[in-house]
């Protein structure tokens, strides 16, 4: 496998892309912040159940809808396309064409979370599960997507290489299929919705597809893409990876009958989900022995990288054993399943895409990250916050689950057993707000440097790597 | 296949059709056409359309996100502590959901099942019971005061004012209506009862626990 040139670190692919791509990161992590407001209250409200109760807005349905929402389509969302087509345009060979699309994809995009984020907030949401945005920005999201994906595909349609290489097939993958699998989710649920429980299997699927065709494609490929070039070695058993991608577009999302266990719904669902998990777990194995040498690696994309493997990892094993039936009678309808969720999108996804961002922005901006104390800070409270929040959610509803289970236990004995690890997960969403607000921080100083000093801004000048990495410790 | 650009996408597009068609249609032509089943027993047909007062209610249940912490679906007597919490004698099956419009099965409980909750027994609870805990809530459960209006009475007491007592009364001269959305939020509520018997949800024996073929 080739990478491509790496005379410069700071390529023309680079400083064409510049603003469109920081435009993407920042409204990502703008976004990011914003949701970790949202997590704090809702996580405050499930011990305190009054916490804000007096204003509509703020109901806990409310509010978790919110979060949810602005941490996929805005955190994640932003950063994975931004670093996606970095990586397309890198890969391909040449500067990205159609950035002006992007941008104004971007601004549309933006524009049209915010307007159904406050949609949600009065009531307008369409309570499915990660498609709780009204029915009325729906169809602008798809616009506006495709506007940001055009110069992805051009890139990928233009490459000047003749083989390709991981990270490129995932993030096509994903620009790719996210339009497909909104449009059809769109249809069944809110514009012709299918009858009764096929709605529940229907978004059970949609929010699958949302995490095995969109979000993971987009944070492997952030990850195959930087892991050789931190380590400055080939991926071994490379010869796996085809396969592992393959296995992980087909069979993905026929794992989302997993929560659907002992439902109103035909059985072969779960069951399918369960065989569907069981096959997943070769494209699990097969990522970390294609990205193992980033285990022994140092410098903080490395550090994020690796982490954030091992969570990508268990969290995918949770999945197998938590689909079998004997392990969801504990641990479905509680917080177990949301520490799950969490292992995923928070320490695995995100993980993947921070590490990402660590290498990236100082090669978009042509110059080393503002402040290493922040950047150090960032690390050790996130790390620290997911740890915690993904912890204490899991033995919440473990002992959660083993006291539903038993008839004589009422609800307020459950909510007193509880209580000491929610308010761990309200403290864990504290920490990672704080942290994230650091690394917002850090990216706007890191920004405003190359704004302000336009000379250098636009030079094409070799920078030896390791000026561009964070101090570690 | 994936060298070649049109192959990679067309095999995209085809492990996309195949999840898709899998599950949403596969399931779709399972139970898209099922139909309510008619009681010669009881000499009606189950389950009953919700009137148009609960169809209302349900969208408030929505717009309020109370499925972020109550399921709709009760689990069969050997598989949880369902029926023994007194959610209901028998699961829930695909045909208890056909006339809602927007089923709410829910993934959480940190409060109990309501798909049975007018149905509970030894004891539902009634209006005013919910209508309370709406306005005041308790340390399980938020208050949603804004779904009331506290106002001055004019002329005669309304009929449909809460009997607050102690702390909770209102002001003198004044009484806590509920509004519209909590009426309906409450008849919505009142309708949740599955008390009626489906075949395909009678409970099993346990030497053939197999749900296989339970929904046809």
């Amino acid at each position: 496998m080739s990478s491509p040139s790496n005379n410069a670190e700071v390529t023309a692919v680079d400083t064409a892309g510049r603003w469109p791509l920081l435009l993407l990161l920042a409204s990502g992590l703008s976004w990011l912040v914003i949701s970790g407001v949202l997590a704090l209250v809702a996580s405050i409200q499930l011990h305190s159940p009054t916490f804000l109760t007096d204003c509509a807005w703020f109901t806990h349905g409310r509010v978790s809808a919110m979060a949810e929402t602005s941490f996929v389509y805005g955190w994640a969302a932003n950063a994975g396309l931004g670093l996606g087509l970095w990586i397309l345009g890198r890969l391909g060979g040449s500067p990205l064409r159609a950035l002006n699309w992007s941008v104004v994809g971007a601004l549309f995009w933006n524009a049209g979370l915010t307007l159904g984020l406050i949609g949600i907030a009065t009531g307008d949401a369409t309570s499915f599960s990660l498609l709780q945005l009204p029915r009325y920005v729906q169809p602008l999201m798809v616009a506006a997507y495709a506007a940001i994906g055009v110069s992805g595909i051009l890139a990928w349609n233009g490459r000047r290489t003749d083989g390709t290489h991981a990270a490129q097939w995932y993030a096509v993958a994903a620009l790719f299929l996210f339009p497909w699998l909104l449009i059809a989710a769109q249809s069944m649920l809110l514009w012709s919705p299918v009858r009764g429980v096929l709605q529940a299997v229907t978004a059970g699927w949609y929010v699958q597809g949302v995490f095995t065709l969109w979000l993971a494609p987009l944070a492997l490929a952030a990850a195959y893409y930087v892991v050789p070039k931190t380590t400055g070695r080939v991926y071994p058993s490379y010869e796996f990876a085809p396969l592992a991608f393959w296995t992980l577009i087909f069979v993905g999302a026929f794992t989302g009958g997993r929560h659907l266990i002992g439902g109103p719904v035909p059985a072969w669902i779960p069951t399918l989900a369960n065989a569907a998990c069981s096959l997943l777990l070769f494209h699990y194995l097969v990522v970390v022995l294609n990205l193992r040498s980033v285990f022994s690696a140092a410098g903080v994309a490395a550090r994020f990288i690796s982490v954030g493997l091992i969570a990508y990892f268990v969290s995918g094993s949770l999945d197998f054993i938590t689909s079998f039936r004997g392990v969801a009678l504990v641990t479905q309808f509680t917080y177990f399943a949301q520490a799950q969720q969490q292992l995923a999108v928070y320490g695995g996804i995100s993980l993947l895409l921070f590490g990402a961002i660590y290498f990236a922005v100082p090669r978009l901006t042509g110059r080393a990250w503002a402040s290493g104390a922040f950047v150090q800070g960032h690390m050790v409270l996130v790390l620290l916050g997911v740890a915690l929040l993904v912890g204490s959610l899991g033995l919440a509803g473990w002992i959660q689950g083993h006291a539903l289970n038993d008839a004589k236990v009422p609800f307020s004995a459950i909510a007193a057993s509880t209580r000491p690890w929610l308010l761990a997960v309200t403290a864990a969403h504290g920490i990672l707000l704080l942290a994230n607000l650091l690394l917002l921080v850090n990216f706007a100083r890191s920004v405003y440097s190359v704004c302000c000093s336009c000379s250098q801004a636009g030079e094409l000048a070799f920078r030896q790597p390791s000026t561009m990495e964070a101090p570690t410790s | 296949m994936i060298k070649n650009g049109f192959f990679f996408f067309v095999g995209l597009l085809v492990a996309f059709v195949i999840g898709w068609g899998g599950i949403a249609l596969g399931s779709h032509k399972q139970l898209g056409a099922l139909a309510p089943y008619f009681d010669d027993g009881e000499g009606s047909s189950f389950p009953t359309r919700p009137q148009g007062v609960a169809a209302r209610g349900q969208l408030v249940y929505a717009d309020l996100g109370c499925a972020s912490c109550h399921t709709q679906q009760v689990r069969r007597p050997d598989f949880g502590s369902d029926k023994d919490r007194g959610w209901g004698e028998r699961q829930s099956v695909a045909r208890d959901y056909i006339h809602q419009g927007r089923p709410q099965l829910g993934s959480l409980r940190v409060g109990p099942d309501l798909t049975n909750l007018a149905g509970r027994k030894p004891s539902a609870p009634d209006a005013e019971d919910l209508l309370k805990l709406l306005y005041t809530g308790s340390a399980l459960h938020p208050s949603y005061r804004f779904l009331f209006d506290d106002r001055k009475i004019v002329g005669q007491r309304s009929e449909s004012a809460l009997r607050l007592l102690g702390s909770l009364a209102p002001a003198p001269g004044h009484e806590v209506v509920p509004t519209e959305r909590a009426q309906t939020l409450v008849a919505y509520l009142l309708s949740l009862n599955t008390s009626y018997e489906f075949p395909e949800a009678r409970p099993v024996a346990p030497a053939v626990a197999a749900k296989e073929g339970a929904h046809k």
